[in-house]
């Protein structure tokens, strides 16, 4: 079969019949992926504060494959419960606590023969997710994807910083939620394990605005914390022997760490760090869902902190 | 003047552009998430290796009176030790007051 294409020039008609080819594909993808409904995201901020805390995490969400498993998982662990949002062939889950929003599940599959790690992404509030683009492609960051707003909960663009580890930018439609002491099964904080520590404080302090602190340290490591709005926001952490890496991990707050490592395990995941004393005189531990994701387990004793709250 | 172009010649084309849009949508090593309508869903690229976390690899924010640093954050700030590059005042803890 042939198409029969008339004009003056057999080179012109072929680039002609070329570019309809081009455009003719594309028309193809573009109408894919515009048949597909959007996907409607809640805002991250149960009340529409209009607060903005410019390098405070304020989300996280988890890519996975097995979708229900999850759910089961975090469920058993952290009490959250969910509500599905479906659009197409995407399926996306926002995990509650207490009624609150605290985190999102996307599923999505492994490719086929493809060894990949699922993983929770860590979300740091900015004020304009294109701005942060081009400061953060400036200081050496990667972009893994180009900023994409989401009716509802904001703009978002996803990167891998100078180091590798990978962050997103949001810009909460909503605001970015009153800074308050974490309940358990909320996220209270997030640590960045890298092989540059000053390095990466550097970037972030550069795209986020952070004050940055270096720690006093005997294992060592070196620790730093970033600070925004006079609150600690981030830690900074070199990398432990044995990781491969840069990444991010983030910790929610439990009563009892060895407990809910206990439960985690007997829930289908597994023990990556066993619980052990943390700097702020709790526990902490590292625990693996049953795909494999790390999540970290903190326990906070608000007594101090309410005080330091009063006083400030 | 009438000539042909075969069918064949403009699949392999249309083909070729198809495959460098969708490996534009795609971050190196990267199981990205793009390509479903979702800008948040990624993968690593290998498995974590949580082993080489001693006991004394501690990374928990700073928290203020009684604890690690000293500092006591009755003098007008909530210290936990560390100081910012460059010196001045210790790093603060993370928020603390109880949510309304």
């Amino acid at each position: 079969m042939k198409i029969l294409l008339d004009g003056h020039r057999r080179g012109a008609s072929r680039g002609a019949a070329a570019l309809l080819g081009v455009l003719g594909c594309l028309t193809v993808l573009a109408g894919g992926a515009s048949a597909a409904p959007p996907l409607q995201l809640p805002a991250i901020a149960d009340s529409a504060t209009m607060e903005h805390h410019p390098g405070k995490i304020v989300w996280a969400d988890l890519v996975t494959p097995d979708l229900e498993t999850a759910e089961r998982f975090y469920g058993g662990l952290f009490g959250w419960t969910f509500q599905d949002i479906r659009a197409g062939d995407s399926e996306y889950a926002i995990a509650t606590v207490g009624g609150h929003p605290v985190a999102g599940i996307f599923k999505k599959a492994i490719p086929a023969g493809e060894h990949r790690q699922p993983a929770w992404l860590t979300f740091i509030a900015v004020r304009d997710v294109e701005q942060a683009r081009r400061e953060a492609l400036s200081h050496g960051a990667k972009s893994l994807a180009p900023p994409k707003t989401y009716a509802g909960r904001g703009g978002q663009a996803v990167f891998t910083d100078p180091q590798g580890a990978v962050f997103a930018a949001l810009a909460s439609s909503s605001g970015d939620g009153s800074d308050y002491l974490a309940g358990p099964g909320e996220w209270i904080w997030s640590s960045l394990l890298t092989d540059d520590p000053s390095g990466s404080a550097a970037f972030y302090k550069a795209v986020f605005g952070y004050e940055v602190f270096d720690l006093p340290s005997d294992d060592g490591a070196q620790h730093v914390i970033l600070a925004a709005d006079d609150y600690a926001r981030a830690g900074i952490h070199t990398l432990p022997p044995g990781h491969r890496h840069p990444h991010w991990i983030n910790f929610v707050r439990v009563a009892d760490a060895s407990r809910s490592a206990a439960q985690a395990a007997s829930l289908g995941g597994r023990i990556l760090v066993e619980p052990h004393a943390d700097r702020h005189g709790g526990q902490v531990a590292v625990v693996a869902d049953p795909m494999g994701a790390p999540i970290g387990l903190m326990e906070w004793s608000d007594q101090y902190t309410q005080d330091e709250a009063e006083l400030k | 003047m009438r000539i042909q172009f075969p069918l064949w010649r403009a699949v392999l084309i249309g083909g070729a552009s198809l495959s460098i849009v969708a490996g534009c949508a795609v971050g190196p090593g990267y199981g990205y998430g793009g390509d479903v309508g979702y800008v948040g869903g990624y993968y690593e690229p290998s498995g974590y290796d949580y082993g080489g976390w001693g006991g004394r690899y501690r990374v928990g924010p700073p928290r203020g009176v009684g604890h690690e640093g000293g500092h006591d954050s009755r003098a007008g700030h909530p210290a936990g030790g560390g100081h910012p590059m460059g010196g001045g005042r210790s790093a603060p803890s993370i928020p603390g007051r109880p949510r309304r």
